[in-house]
């Protein structure tokens, strides 16, 4: 990883956590069993989240994507690995 | 007041969407519009994406530049459709792909962007476009019936998940209006098709308007999930 991609990295996962309820721990969990959203709460955090990364790096990127959904574990799951999909689709 | 709506209406190069587009402009409301064909509309609140809707990368970059430009979109007007009469083992493959890429697949992709911005704003409307060939199960017209009704069924589903978030979810359904969709039908099948309504006339574009009104009109913001048919065919 080169010092843009972690700076790209950072960025992601602190628009991540701006958008979430504050929650304790390093890796806070987003979406599934014991997670702090239900499905209403996911899918206005995902719309948020698609707005603020088109803010934020002028992409638009469509957070369900095939690729999202074709996952063994879902990038929903909690901060880390949604950090490292959107990652990923913004290197595309 | 009825002025000052931004709304997205899909289809606007003719028939019903530009007779929709002119109606809402006349009102004092914004209007985006596309077409696979550049606008033929011009007014200072009118901007045209030339798109085909159901190229997802296309309808991701409109809606998202439409919500950018106008802050917010109030209504969602899905026009944009085609037809094809046919026998169904007269039928092509690529015919069914063409009907359901731009009836189905280009509702649900406005439907799912615009809807995202809809539940931002915790409000919205959004009518999407059936048809009376549907519920009159109309032979010749299996591949567009089936198109619409799983248009119908879409918005049904669509309307319990958007409810929440203030957003209804409606179908209108028209008889036979005199526009570009429907000149290839021969006139007997036309005159055995409006035998089947109650009130045996086409319908006109003004017939339209009336009810995409009825479900953009702020009293209406407890209907949803409602298709309603013109001409008094049943569903
Ligand atoms: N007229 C009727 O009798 C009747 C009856 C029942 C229901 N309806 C429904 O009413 C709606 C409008 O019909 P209409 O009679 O106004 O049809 P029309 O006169 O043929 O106009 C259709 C409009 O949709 C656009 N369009 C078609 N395919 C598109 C695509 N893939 N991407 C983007 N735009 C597309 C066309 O522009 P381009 O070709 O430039 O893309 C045009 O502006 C349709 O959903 C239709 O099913 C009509």
């Amino acid at each position: 990883m080169n010092a843009t991609d972690e700076n790209k990295t950072a960025a992601v996962r602190r628009i991540i956590l701006d958008l979430l309820p504050p929650e304790e721990g390093d890796n806070p969990r987003i979406f599934g069993a014991g997670a702090p959203l239900d499905s209403l709460g996911l899918v206005n955090f995902l719309a948020d989240l698609e707005y603020r990364l088109a803010e934020e790096f002028g992409r638009e990127i469509v957070l369900a994507s095939d690729r999202a959904m074709s996952r063994g574990r879902s990038p929903f799951r909690d901060v880390a690995a949604l950090t490292e999909y959107v990652v990923e689709l913004l290197a595309e | 007041m009825k002025t000052g709506r931004v709304i997205f209406i899909t289809g606007t190069s003719r028939g019903l969407g530009l007779g929709l587009a002119e109606h809402c402009l006349a009102q004092g409301d914004t209007v985006c519009g596309c077409s696979r064909a550049p606008a033929t509309l011009t007014d200072a609140r009118y901007s045209h994406y030339e798109l085909d809707v159901s190229d997802e990368k296309a309808v991701v970059a409109a809606v998202r530049a439409a919500v950018r430009r106008h802050g917010r979109i109030d209504a969602l007007v899905n026009n944009a459709g085609i037809a094809s009469m046919n026998h169904a083992l007269l039928s092509p493959a690529v015919t069914a792909q063409q009907i359901f890429a731009t009836n189905f697949h280009g509702t649900f992709l406005f439907c799912r962007e615009v809807a995202k911005a809809m539940v931002r704003q915790k409000s919205g409307r959004i009518v999407n476009f059936t048809t009376v060939a549907t519920p009159l199960r109309l032979e010749g017209e299996s591949l567009y019936a089936a198109s619409k009704a799983a248009v119908e069924s879409f918005t049904q589903v669509l309307a319990r998940e958007l409810g929440p978030s203030g957003i209804t979810v409606n179908a209108v359904g028209p008889t036979p209006v005199p526009t570009d969709l429907v000149k290839n039908v021969p006139a007997a099948k036309m005159d055995a098709l409006l035998a089947r309504q109650a009130i045996r006339r086409f319908g006109t574009i003004e017939d339209v308007i009336n009810v995409v009104e009825f479900f953009l009109s702020p009293q209406s913001e407890f209907i949803t999930g409602q298709v309603i048919y013109l001409g008094g065919v049943n569903g």
